[in-house]
Formats: structure tokens, C-alpha cells, sequence
């Protein structure tokens, strides 16, 4: 039996295949104007990796804030459930999860059986989420891929006064006026984000083991950072793209209600 | 059933106000759940709860009061700006928490600044003390004399006490009939919606309550109920809210409100004036001790005890505490509340909000329905063997 699990996100589509015992294929795309466009496309890809027939897929989950849009869903489930379900899955020892999206991050605690506990969002802004880093690595004209690897090489990070995406976007470039060098800023960057983030961690009281999942968990330098700041060792999921857990997790749960 | 209370509830204007104002009546506005009504009715003057309902943009309200306030008392001022009160004629403004303390002066200022005719005839001033002592009641019943004699001398108007004796045991009659309706909401399974009942409550602060009081007792006697099974049953504690479209957000198609503390609402439990006291004491200390609200200090273990003693009745499975975006008050109290609660095994969901149509809702939806999953597997894993 194949399911799948479709997680909108407001940056990235991505959608998981599985067959009961394992991922057979997945894919991550852009999300598009259209939610619906993209969900399609991203299901197409896995698809063709897979090899299969999008006929043969017996049940989808939806996900993401765009999981009413999903038009091949037959139920839908929020990502705070399904990154939990992908998450626990992927690394039982797992109580504290800190996703940080395209758009949003959110601290997840959940209890032995992998259910729900509590869970915290950010309510604010884009500070702290994936649109952040995205915003410094257009300034600093590099791709969002190399800054993490950027900021490794910086030696004196410069600081963000503000929590604000706008005004952190003009520290940068008055950094950058200043001839501040590239891999001090993005040092900074990271540190600052992580720093956000650590304030909403703090808000949920921090169980072991911790995890991170979502896009941003592929930006080692945050992560780094992260673990300085709440004096936690972060589980890095290196058997699967971090990205995916949110559609593992529908896929999962689209298992469990197909019977399987 | 419920239509005409939404659509009283949802517009600022409606047809029973125009027609009794037709016929000479005045109406004036007031802030806060801390106004006694009993007094303006004793008068035959319509008491309105003022809303910030339906506002597009805040651009006059935001240069008033700046960007880090509290979005409601901003929504009424814009809504004043633009002349929708203009039917008012008078408005009592309370210190309920300094963000709506300020409308005071936002609304003389832009009044001045825009040089628009958005100040009523009548503006009052109406301070409540924040702690209950015997020294507050006096200096409460000090202040409702104030009043008193404020409203008749610019009206024109004598005051007596046998009308306010009569007001009193009327609005006795009408809290009766709230909490009527109350019980079709705590009933399990829940027989009202919670947005249909909110409907009622606001509609009935819009509105000349003496009619309001014959729709309440034909609802009452013709509503036969709807059995809202396999809900989750939802306590929804926090900012005002005269919003019933967040009322909806919040129950979706698979939950309900049974129970809220919201002002606007009747609270938790309806509190009676007490008719044998002398009017203006009992009205003091009824409304002094109506202390749902966190602006009363020292009450929080009362409020709290309250909230428990809700969640056992109404057999609630989740409280859903929402702050709007800078109201300090209930933001910190709700902190609280979370923590007390899920120390009692009680799950909780904080939600921080912009106030009305400016609200993110699928950001909410996403948490919402979070929470009611986890409520899900909570009724899961009770049912495990
Ligand atoms: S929040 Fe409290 S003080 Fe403010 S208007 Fe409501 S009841 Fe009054």
C-alpha cells in the first residue's frame, strides 16, 4: 500500500511517499501562487521517483498552512501534529522538537508515546523564521545555501540591535558600508537567529532529547548556535531531509487511516 | 433563530435604535463591563456597549494612539473617526486598562486634530476603583452620584429611585435569562453554539434591552435546541472580544464553546444586584465584585477558582487562552492561568491576536486545530483499556 503526505509550506511544497515500511520517494519544490499547482507538481516528482502511478496512492494527508489547498488530500492535519508524528518516527528519544519553517517556528514538547505535550509558536513577526535568513542572504548577495558555511568562517560577529527583520536588514547593510567582511555579518545573522529562536525556546520548559527539523535545520551554523545558547546538544535527522518531516509525519498518519 | 441577533450583533447601527431615538429617546455609549447599565436604564437612556466591529484600516486610530497599543480601543476611535457613532449622545469612557483609558483623550483629539464632530454631546469620565475594599464601594457609590447627577443636569432629566429599584430588579430578570441560555451551552452535549450564544450576548448590549428581554424569552421558549455531539469542549478565557467571527474560528466543525469569561459575554456566572440594599450600594458592590477581569488586583485566585470550578461544570477539555496583542492585562494573566491549569492537568492553548477583520486567521486555524488534535488523542488515551 502506498500513501502520501503533502506539507504546503509558505515557501516550499513537499511531498513524502511511503509504503508502510519505508520512504520510497519524496520531493521538495517551491511553493507556487497557487497552492494547489504546487502540491501537484511536488506529487508528480515523487511520483516519477518513485515510479508509481498517482492512481496507486490509497490515501494523502495534507499539511502546512496551505493543507486545505491539497486537492488530492482525503484528510488533513495540522504540522504541528505531523512534524511531531515525522519527528518521533525518525528518532524516538525525541521530547523537545524546535521547527523552524519558511515562515514560522514552532517548539513542540511531546510525552513518550510521541503525542503532542504542549507547543509554542512565534507570534510576532518573521524574526526567527527561515524569511529571515532568506532576507540577510539577499543583502549579502549570496545564496541562502552558503550561509550557513559563510558564517562558519567568521571569526567576530557583528550584532543585530534589532529583533525586526526591516531594521536588521539596514544593520546589514551599514555593515557592509562599513567593509565589515561577509563572514562576520553572516556569523551575526546566525547568531541572531538563533538567539530569536532561543526565546521561544525558553518559553517551552526544554525536555531531552531536542531535535530540530524544517529548512533552517540544514543551516549548521544556527544549529551551532542554538546549542551554545540553551546549553542542549540539537539531534541533527541525517536519514531523511529535515524539510520532509512534516509530510513524513502526514504520510504516516495517511497510513494509519488507510488501515495500515 | 439566532439571524436578527446576528445582525444586530454584527453592525454598529441597527433598526431598533434608529426607531426609538425617532421617537425621542437617547442612547449613550459606554467601555467597559464595569458600567452599571441599571443607572441609564433608571433613566430611560439605551445603554450601548460600544464595539470596534468591521473596521478596514486603523489609519486615523493608529496616529492617535501610536503602534504599540492594544488594537480594540483602536478599532472604536476609527469607527468614531468616521462618524458611525454619530447616533450616540453621550459616551462614558473607563479606566479599564490604561489602553482604553486613552481613548479619553485620542477621541477630543483627533475631534480637534481632524477638526471632526466625533465627540458626543456628553462625555463622562467614569473611574472604578481596582480593589475591593469598604473604602472603594463608598468611593464607588461616591462616583455613580457623580455621574448621577452629570447625566440629568445635561439631559435635563430627574433621577429616581424607585425607576433605579425597578431597573435593577429588570436587569435581575435579564441576567436570569442569560444564564438560561448559559445552560444550553453547558449542557452535554452542548445544545447552543458558542457563536450563536455570543451573538445573543452582543446583540443584547446594542440594543434597547427591553426588547432585547421579549427576543431572549421567545428564543428562549421556541429554541428547542441542537445536540452538538463530539465536540470538544472548548473555555475560551482572555482579551474582549465582541468578535463572533473569532467565536467561529475558534470552534470550527469540530468543537464548541461552552464556556468563556469574556467581557462582553456574561461571564461565568451571571452576579445578581441585590434588591433588599440601598440601590446605589448594591450596585457598587455588585459590579466591584463582577471581578472576571484581571483590572481588579488580588483577585486572581478567585478568578482562578472560578475558571476551575467552569472547566468541572461545563466539562471543558481544553481552554483556549487568547490575549489581544499588547493588552498587557490579560497577557500576563494568562500566563498564569496556563500554568495553573496544566499543573491541574488541564490543557491550554495561548494565542496572542490582533483584535477584529485585521486577525491573522490561518495562522490561528493552524494552532487551533493543533490543539484540537491534541485534545484528540487525550480522549484516546482515556478511552485506552
Ligand atoms: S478588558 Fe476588562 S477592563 Fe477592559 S473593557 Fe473588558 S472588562 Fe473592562
Amino acid at each position: 500500500m502506498i500513501v502520501a503526505g503533502c506539507d504546503i509550506g509558505s515557501l516550499t511544497t513537499k511531498v513524502v511517499l511511503f509504503d508502510g515500511k519505508k520512504i520510497i520517494a519524496s520531493s521538495i519544490i517551491k511553493s507556487k501562487p497557487k497552492p494547489e499547482d504546487g502540491a501537484y507538481e511536488a506529487l508528480q516528482q515523487a511520483c516519477a521517483i518513485a515510479t508509481v502511478n498517482q492512481d496507486n496512492i490509497v490515501y494523502c494527508v495534507g499539511t502546512g498552512y496551505g493543507r486545505k489547498r491539497v486537492p488530492f488530500a482525503n484528510n488533513t492535519i495540522s504540522e504541528i501534529s505531523c512534524h511531531t508524528k515525522g519527528a518521533f518516527y525518525l528518532y524516538p528519544n525525541v521530547r523537545t522538537i524546535i521547527d523552524i519553517g519558511g515562515q514560522d517556528c514552532k517548539v513542540i514538547s511531546l510525552n513518550t508515546q510521541g503525542e503532542v505535550d504542549r507547543f509554542v509558536t512565534n507570534d510576532k513577526c518573521a524574526a526567527g523564521t527561515g524569511r529571515f535568513l532568506e532576507v540577510m542572504a539577499k543583502v549579502l548577495k549570496i545564496e541562502l545555501q552558503e550561509l550557513s558555511n559563510m558564517a562558519k568562517k567568521g571569526n567576530e560577529a557583528i550584532t543585530l540591535a534589532s529583533a525586526c527583520t526591516v531594521w536588521a536588514q539596514a544593520d546589514v547593510i551599514k555593515y557592509l558600508n562599513e567593509g565589515i567582511s561577509k563572514e562576520n555579518i553572516a556569523l551575526g545573522v546566525c547568531k541572531s537567529m538563533a538567539k530569536r529562536v532561543g526565546v521561544l525556546v525558553n518559553q517551552a520548559s526544554i525536555k531531552r532529547d531536542v531535535c530540530i527539523t524544517g529548512g533552517v535545520a540544514k543551516n549548521t551554523a544556527v544549529v551551532k548556535e542554538l546549542e551554545n545558547l540553551l546549553g542542549v546538544t540539537i539531534v541533527k535527522i541525517t536519514n531523511v531531509d529535515p524539510q520532509l518531516t512534516g509530510a513524513l509525519g502526514a504520510a504516516l498518519f495517511a497510513y494509519q487511516k488507510a488501515g495500515g | 433563530m439566532f439571524e436578527e441577533f446576528y445582525t444586530i450583533a454584527q453592525s454598529i447601527n441597527n433598526e431598533y435604535i434608529a426607531k426609538v431615538k425617532e421617537q425621542g429617546a437617547l442612547c449613550i455609549g459606554y467601555t467597559c463591563s464595569y458600567f452599571p447599565e441599571e443607572i441609564l436604564h433608571a433613566l430611560g437612556i439605551i445603554p450601548y456597549r460600544i464595539k470596534g466591529l468591521n473596521v478596514s484600516s486603523l489609519s486615523i486610530a493608529d496616529a492617535a494612539f501610536g503602534p504599540f497599543i492594544c488594537s480594540h480601543p483602536k478599532c472604536l476611535l476609527q469607527h468614531f473617526a468616521l462618524g458611525d457613532y454619530s447616533f450616540l449622545d453621550g459616551i462614558i469612557v473607563t479606566p479599564g486598562c490604561d489602553s482604553m483609558r486613552r481613548i479619553d483623550e485620542c477621541i477630543r483629539k483627533t475631534a480637534v486634530n481632524l477638526d471632526l464632530p466625533v465627540v458626543p454631546p456628553f462625555f463622562f469620565h467614569y473611574a472604578v476603583p481596582h480593589k475591593i475594599t469598604e473604602y472603594s464601594v463608598k468611593w464607588l457609590v461616591e462616583e455613580l452620584h457623580r455621574f448621577i447627577d452629570s447625566v440629568s443636569a445635561h439631559f435635563g432629566l430627574s433621577f429616581s429611585y424607585d425607576k433605579l429599584k425597578e431597573s435593577i430588579a429588570f436587569y435581575n430578570r435579564l441576567r436570569k435569562r442569560l444564564e438560561e441560555l448559559n445552560a444550553l451551552r453547558i449542557h452535554y452535549p452542548a445544545r447552543i453554539a458558542g457563536a450563536d450564544a455570543v451573538a445573543v450576548y452582543v446583540a443584547g448590549l446594542s440594543m434597547p434591552r427591553d426588547r432585547f428581554y421579549g427576543m431572549m424569552e421567545s428564543l428562549l421558549s421556541e429554541y428547542t435546541g441542537t445536540a452538538l455531539e463530539d465536540r470538544k469542549r472548548l473555555m475560551l478565557i482572555g482579551s474582549a472580544n465582541d468578535d463572533i467571527d473569532f467565536i467561529k474560528t475558534v470552534e470550527g466543525e469540530t468543537a464548541v464553546v461552552v464556556a468563556d469569561t469574556l467581557c462582553y459575554g456574561p461571564r461565568l456566572e451571571v452576579d445578581y444586584v441585590d434588591e433588599e440594599d440601598e440601590p446605589l450600594h448594591a450596585l457598587a458592590l455588585r459590579y466591584l465584585n463582577h471581578s472576571h477581569c484581571p483590572r481588579m488586583y488580588g483577585g486572581y485566585k478567585q478568578r482562578l477558582a472560578k475558571v476551575v470550578e467552569a472547566i468541572r461544570i461545563a466539562q471543558v477539555e481544553g481552554v483556549v487562552l487568547q490575549n489581544i496583542r499588547f493588552c498587557d492585562l490579560h497577557g500576563a494573566e494568562n500566563g498564569l492561568i496556563e500554568r495553573d491549569l496544566e499543573k491541574l492537568g488541564i490543557p491550554c492553548l495561548r494565542l496572542e491576536r490582533e483584535y477584529g477583520p485585521l486577525a491573522d486567521n490561518e495562522r490561528m486555524r493552524m494552532r487551533i486545530d493543533a490543539f484540537l488534535e491534541r485534545l484528540e488523542v487525550r480522549r484516546l488515551v482515556c478511552e485506552r483499556p
